[in-house]
């Protein structure tokens, strides 16, 4: 069977440890346990010389990524747009940021980025002129051949009026280098778990299906998780029907586990999560 | 590799200055998940054993260079990693008695992907999220 939807790890679940317990190798060594292929960063978290890229930090790059059989699959970065207390940062601040994190990436073997937006309210729209900011850097995604997606995450729905925008925005400029970012958090139907704290106060959520007319839009999906149980099944989003509904359309690429449950800086409790969410998803992937 | 907490143990002694001691440092982690501009960052007081050091009186030493809260407001290149301590200087004829000291670090970062309510600084509450907060550690030791 072709593997069309492939297993891989956002390093930001091991952000209780990271730096305290963990190292950058530790993250993939237990990637490798797994049998996850692909890697999630957060530029502004993991590279340890940002703004820049070392030398140092680029070949030791390389060398995890081959040792442990890992291929680079998400770049996360950020256009933050409350930079500074008085006043937000201008268009060209952001042009100047974005593109230095296009060459980051492509340094670094990404092609899919996350590209999270500054927000203006409780649903999390984005900042009013980030299509100009976007327009702006279109040519330069396409030199460093980076895709660059805003995640659409809980209490947001993918019907909300700025996805749709996002939509237009693709279909418009006919952009490759633009696309979405669905976090699994959005069909998130339970809410009062035990150990699970909800950032969803109206419990809104989108069903499995909502996800279809979007997906040739989708460059990456964050396969978010609050709790396992220790039947392999996942307590708070209904994974199989999720699943089964990628599979159906026609999906391909990276599921890339985000916990976002308690107990993140008990040493090893994020890594046995993982391996828990690990077999839910092998079972259903059938692979 | 830096402790659990966001309070250092290491790095804590008096600073002296030729050959007079005019302060101490203490060393932070940051507890947000993401390392952040210093433009990002809204110090906040100190206090040890009740005594109140004003925000805008402590000098912040990140990547090894000094920094006034006036400084860093205004500076979006340079940048505090997640794994590496600040050091915080702070002004204090003849510094810390040797022993135990209660030390409390306010801070935050700002976080422009959440709702904009979350970036509301208030250095003199308690309120503690997941970018930033009021920190305490006790017994520190000055030797």
């Amino acid at each position: 069977m072709e593997k069309k939807i492939k297993r891989g790890v956002s390093i930001y679940s091991y952000s209780g440890e990271y730096g305290r317990t963990m190292d950058l190798e530790d993250c993939f060594k237990d990637m490798h346990d797994m049998g996850a292929t692909g890697i999630e960063i957060l530029a502004n978290s993991h590279i340890d010389s940002y703004p820049v890229l070392s030398d140092e930090y680029l070949s030791k790059w390389k060398s995890l990524c081959e040792t442990y059989q890992v291929e680079p699959a998400e770049y996360g970065h950020w256009i933050d747009t409350r930079l500074y207390k008085n006043r937000n940062m201008t268009g060209e601040e952001a042009r100047r940021v974005l593109i230095n994190d296009f060459q980051i990436a492509n340094a670094l073997g990404f092609h899919v980025l996350r590209t999270k937006m500054g927000v203006i309210n409780g649903e999390l729209a984005p900042f009013p002129e980030w299509k100009e900011v976007i327009l702006s850097v279109l040519d330069e995604a396409a030199k460093y051949d980076v895709i660059m997606c805003p995640e659409i995450h809980l209490p947001s729905l993918l019907q909300d009026q700025f996805v749709l925008d996002y939509v237009d925005f693709i279909n418009m400029t006919g952009t490759k280098n633009f696309g979405l970012n669905i976090d699994l958090s959005v069909f998130q139907n339970r809410f009062n778990v035990e150990g699970v704290v909800s950032y969803n106060q109206d419990t809104r959520h989108n069903e499995p299906e909502d996800i279809i007319p979007l997906l040739p839009y989708v460059k990456c999906i964050h396969a978010k998780f609050n709790r396992m149980d220790d039947d392999f099944n996942e307590l708070t989003i209904p994974y199989p029907e999720i699943i089964r509904v990628l599979m159906d359309n026609g999906y391909e690429g990276y599921l890339i586990s985000e916990y976002e449950g308690i107990n993140k800086n008990v040493p090893g409790y994020v890594s046995h999560e993982l391996r828990k969410q690990h077999v839910m998803m092998k079972r259903i992937l059938g692979y | 590799m830096l402790e659990a907490d966001v309070i250092q143990y290491r790095g804590f002694h008096n600073i002296v200055e030729d050959g007079k001691i005019t302060g101490f440092q203490v060393c932070v982690r940051s507890d947000y998940y993401r390392g952040v501009w210093l433009s990002q960052l809204r110090p906040g007081r100190v206090i040890v054993d009740g005594e109140l050091f004003p925000w805008d009186t402590i000098i912040w030493n990140i990547n090894g260079k000094d920094y006034t809260t006036a400084e860093m407001a205004e500076n979006s290149t340079d940048f505090w990693h997640v794994d590496k301590p600040a050091i915080l200087k702070i002004k204090k004829d003849g510094g810390l008695s040797q022993g135990f000291h209660d030390v409390t670090v306010r801070f935050f970062a700002s976080c422009s992907y959440m709702p904009p309510s979350y970036d509301t600084f208030d250095d003199n509450t308690e309120f503690t999220s997941f970018n930033g907060g009021t920190y305490t550690r006790k017994n520190m030791c000055i030797v």
